[in-house]
């Protein structure tokens, strides 16, 4: 009687344990990387809050929905530790009861499972080893054949190394702790939001999201950049930090790094690079591009539209280097001291060299097309040493290079005349070409989700799968002169000269929006959370939403002709209009 | 609940509300961390006596009742001496690294004592070993045939382990901890049920996590097999059997006389092979998980947030990760970040060449192992298998003679 009591516990003990086992792992995979705050509703209301920031009962609302998805996750949380609770507790109850159930009896295994030759039972482990070997060995080569894509992105070429060796070594260089806990009780402490907190900027007052050449970051014209203003005006200040004269007139675009701000500028005189400080305005350095071997005592034939000083600068935070129609090349450190400079040799350019310079890590990356001599040349922005050169068969052209990031991949990607091509940007190896440009290349590549996109006016825009170097669709509808196209992993955009923004399929080619905005556009346009902001040349802002029905969210004149194309940061806005730098940064009010 | 604040952004206030301040308070760490050791020392001490001098199982059964009482969940699982290889580990690739006496103590105190009396830490001093012991009713046999293949992942978990301590990566044995969640009555979700799933596998059979997964057994498995004072079948054995069935880590052979049909020079001629396919095996482990270490480097934390950085960089539209959040608020930028994660891919694919060599390494052995053909007369205790449980006492009928 007493034994089978004990049996039918167990037994029930037993069914309870298995059921909730299930429960407790389905469970266990739902909950799972669930992020309560990250859920849909809560992200649209917070991105539709952000639009229309004086809405209080939206607030409310999103606080609520904050509050209860705080709640419910925790409690999800709670009844699975209560779960497992019940599932030990009915392990202590399986366990003594089988414990006294067998109480009685001398416990002892009953069957010998292994045959009395020993010999046998090695001949057989050795067998079943071989097997085992050999499907460790197929799972290996099957997940490494299956991740290969995401493998080569983390090995990298063999220069790599050697560019970010360089990065490192920077003395303020910011570092997470890389050293796990320092005993056994914490292995929690390596998560990586925790350790993420303990990041340390080396300037406190340095902008969150750096602009590092020209259309931003890689020049790919997309800016990580939040809390962006979407109204100003600079006649009545509105939205203005600040506004400063720029000593020399260039047509090339800020950079930001920090909490400075580079451009240029040039005449007949003097080729300079300018500081700004960020927070103020002020003009914290002058750098003259002088006394530079070879440099032309006359200075080459440029067009008014074009200028000396057309070409952006670049900077890796630590040195910022410009470039000048001249040829002239300039690096300083982040105080202004001039690290190197050299000449490259006089551009033969019937508009003017315009090119921007481009940063890969501690390398400055130049597009010298030109019609005498066109290659790429990558130095290293401390030293000015070469690190590569490549020659070009390219026509002249006025576009400048970006860094594409495929399959996590960087490649280097070039207009020309008549290739858009990928370079590997650590060695200037060719790593696919499509021709398609003619006539006079001035905008830039773009690139988004493993594409490259490519347009010039009375060419036509062309879309490549990088990974391939195939060419994926053809389309000239609407073609950009000066100003560059930008896209997203579903559309492209660009903005012509004759004034028309045009919006396509990035997957078809299809022409999916038009917008006639009867002005015209040299500046580029830029997407920053979730919307594209894009200067026309008479000062006009247009501010248009990036998803499927792309609206006119703002338009509004801001007072001064600009041609440059806008830095964005944590905030803010940087501009250069025809005669002056000016920061937006939304006044609280 | 404090946790938990930490895991989400605060939630904004406009009220004028102040966060609590939250105090922690700091217990008297330093007198634990010395009773710990002492306790450690008294417990491994108690085996010793038990097992070796008295030959007894009742106070390896009252130590396993402690041990789980405080190091389990008096003192939460921690420091355990099984997770200790990770900070050796990093000790001795990081001089940087400052590692806490008490956790190199943990590891070494046992080796010393198994050193000296074989695997008494595994016998019960040793919470997670004591738990299964104590959950354990039958010791069903798995084939020998399979649990030598099963044996060999204590070494592999070892080897990885240590590949993601030294590279600073993860303190991975801390991570997949099965029974921590146990001892503290919470934790992640999914190991809690892997430990109760190993609980309810320990009620059926003998220790299966220290057997085919824990690698501080493994390591204590080789000194065990060269120390000084061991458990031995008594001599006045009688053949009975019963020991060798009553052995829950089927730890103990029965006489056997080799009559192997194969001749002796196709026997030699296997062990040649093997030992000439021995660096082969090195080299491909080397090359597999040299091509794996890409992916194996996803588990550094700076790889993680560089892989969110990069995706949401491509895609800026896309709802921000915290973790990207985060890092640019706190001035981050992608090229130094990619600056520190190359350093670390480089890392990886050195220390993934010696790990997978070792990995072949450890195949290879347990090949050569297997291939040796040996004459038992007597009944033996394998030394490396043998924890000191002392369950063969009380069933040998000889066992009252030596004690």
């Amino acid at each position: 009687m007493r034994k089978s009591i004990l049996r039918n516990i167990a037994i029930v003990s037993a069914i309870g344990m298995i059921t909730f086992s299930i429960m407790l792992i389905t469970n266990y995979f739902q909950v799972r990387g669930f992020n309560p705050l990250q859920t849909e509703v809560i992200e649209t209301l917070k991105q539709i809050n952000d639009e229309n920031a004086n809405n209080i009962e939206l607030q409310e609302q999103i606080r609520q929905l904050d509050l209860l998805a705080r709640s419910a996750y925790f409690v999800n949380l709670d009844r699975l530790k209560l779960g497992v609770y019940i599932l030990i507790g009915m392990l202590v109850v399986f366990v003594l009861t089988l414990r006294f159930y067998f109480a009685e009896d001398k416990q002892l295994p009953g069957k010998q499972v292994d045959p009395v030759d020993d010999w046998l039972i090695k001949t057989n482990a050795r067998k079943y080893i071989g097997w085992a070997a050999g499907g460790l060995v197929v799972a290996a080569l099957l997940f490494v054949f299956l991740s290969s894509p995401h493998l080569s992105s983390g090995a990298p070429d063999n220069e790599k190394p050697e560019v970010i060796a360089e990065v490192e070594s920077s003395s303020d260089e910011t570092q997470l702790d890389e050293s796990p806990d320092d005993s056994t009780v914490s292995s929690e402490s390596l998560d990586s939001l925790e350790s993420l907190s303990s990041l340390n900027s080396s300037d406190p007052s340095s902008a969150a999201v750096t602009s590092n050449a020209f259309r931003g970051n890689n020049s790919n014209a997309v800016s990580p950049a939040r809390s962006i203003p979407v109204k100003w005006d600079l006649a009545s200040g509105e939205n203005i930090a600040w506004k400063s004269d720029v000593p020399k007139h260039g047509f090339n675009s800020p950079v930001i790094t920090g909490n400075k701000v580079f451009i240029t500028g040039a005449d007949d005189q003097a080729r300079e690079l300018y500081c700004y400080d960020l927070s103020t305005g002020k003009r914290l350095w002058t750098l003259a591009a002088s006394n530079i071997p070879g440099s032309p005592v006359q200075m080459p034939k440029t067009t008014n539209d074009t200028g000396l000083a057309a070409s952006t600068v670049a900077t890796n935070g630590q040195q910022v280097c410009a470039i000048f129609a001249t040829g002239d090349i300039i690096c300083a450190d982040m105080n202004g001291k001039r690290l190197w400079a050299k000449n490259l040799g006089v551009p033969q350019n019937h508009y003017g060299y315009a090119s921007s310079l481009l940063a890969f890590g501690n390398t400055v990356i130049v597009q010298y097309d030109n019609s005498n001599t066109p290659r790429i040349l990558a130095f290293d922005m401390a030293t000015g040493a070469e690190r590569w050169t490549k020659t070009r068969t390219d026509k002249i052209t006025w576009s400048s290079p970006i860094i594409a990031y495929i399959n996590n991949q960087p490649q280097l990607v070039l207009m020309g005349n008549p290739g858009i091509t990928g370079y590997n940007p650590n060695n200037g190896e060719q790593l696919w070409r499509v021709d398609g440009m003619n006539g006079e290349v001035g905008a830039s590549p773009c690139s988004a989700a493993g594409r490259v996109f490519g347009a010039s006016e009375y060419a036509a825009l062309i879309a490549i799968d990088a990974t391939t170097g195939k060419q994926l669709w053809k389309a000239d509808d609407y073609l950009p002169e000066v100003s560059s196209p930008v896209a997203t992993k579903d559309n492209v955009y660009l903005a012509t000269s004759y004034g028309v923004l045009a919006c396509y399929d990035a997957k078809t080619g299809e022409l999916k929006h038009s917008h006639e905005l009867n002005t015209e556009f040299y500046s580029s346009p830029v997407i920053t959370e979730g919307k594209l902001y894009l200067f026309s040349n008479d000062g006009q802002m247009f501010i248009y939403s990036t998803n499927e029905d792309f609206q006119l969210l703002h338009s509004f004149e801001t007072g001064q002709r600009t041609f440059a194309t806008p830095a964005f940061t944590d905030g803010k806005i940087v501009v250069r209009t025809e005669s002056s730098l000016y920061c937006v940064s939304e006044k609280k009010s | 609940m404090i946790i938990a604040q930490n895991r989400f952004p605060k939630p904004d206030f406009e009220s004028g509300y102040e966060y609590p301040f939250f105090s922690y308070q700091i217990p008297n760490e330093t007198a634990w961390v010395v009773f710990d050791l002492v306790m450690l020392v008294l417990l491994m001490s108690i085996v010793a006596w038990a097992v070796i001098k008295r030959r007894k199982r009742k106070p390896v059964f009252w130590v396993s009742i402690v041990s789980v009482a405080y190091f389990g969940f008096f003192r939460t699982g921690c420091v355990c001496s099984i997770g200790a290889i990770q900070n050796v580990a990093l000790a001795l690739v990081d001089s940087s690294y400052a590692m806490p006496l008490v956790v190199l103590l943990f590891f070494v105190l046992p080796v010393l004592f198994t050193l000296l009396f074989g695997r008494v830490f595994c016998a019960g001093v040793c919470p997670f070993g004591a738990l299964q012991e104590l959950v354990n009713i039958k010791s069903y046999r798995l084939p020998r045939s399979v649990t030598a293949v099963l044996e060999m992942l204590p070494w592999i978990y070892l080897i990885l382990a240590i590949l993601f301590a030294v590279t600073r990566s993860s303190f991975i044995i801390c991570r997949f901890d099965p029974f921590i969640g146990i001892f503290r009555l919470g934790g992640d979700i999914g190991m809690i049920t892997v430990g109760a799933l190993l609980l309810i596998a320990a009620v059926f059979t003998g220790r299966p996590f220290c057997r085919f997964l824990c690698p501080y057994g493994a390591l204590l498995s080789l000194f065990s097999r060269v120390s000084i004072r061991k458990i031995k079948i008594t001599p006045t054995c009688i053949n009975c059997d019963l020991c060798q069935r009553a052995c829950p880590l089927d730890a103990i052979r029965p006489p056997y006389e080799n009559k192997v049909k194969e001749s002796r020079v196709q026997g030699v001629k296997r062990i040649i092979i093997y030992m000439v396919v021995l660096p082969l095996m090195a080299l491909a482990g080397a090359f597999l998980l040299q091509q794996m270490s890409g992916s194996l480097s996803r588990v550094n934390k700076n790889v993680h947030l560089y892989d969110l950085v990069v995706k949401y960089e491509q895609n800026p539209q896309d709802v921000q990760p915290l973790e990207v959040e985060v890092f640019y608020a706190q001035g981050g930028t992608l090229e130094e970040l990619t600056g520190r994660v190359e350093k670390i891919f480089a890392e990886f694919k050195t220390a993934s060449a010696v790990a997978g060599a070792l990995i072949g390494l450890v195949i290879g052995f347990t090949l050569i192992g297997l291939s040796l053909k040996r004459t038992r007369k007597t009944y033996e205790i394998d030394d490396a298998a043998c924890v000191n449980c002392g369950r063969c006492f009380s069933y040998c009928p000889q066992n009252h003679i030596i004690s």
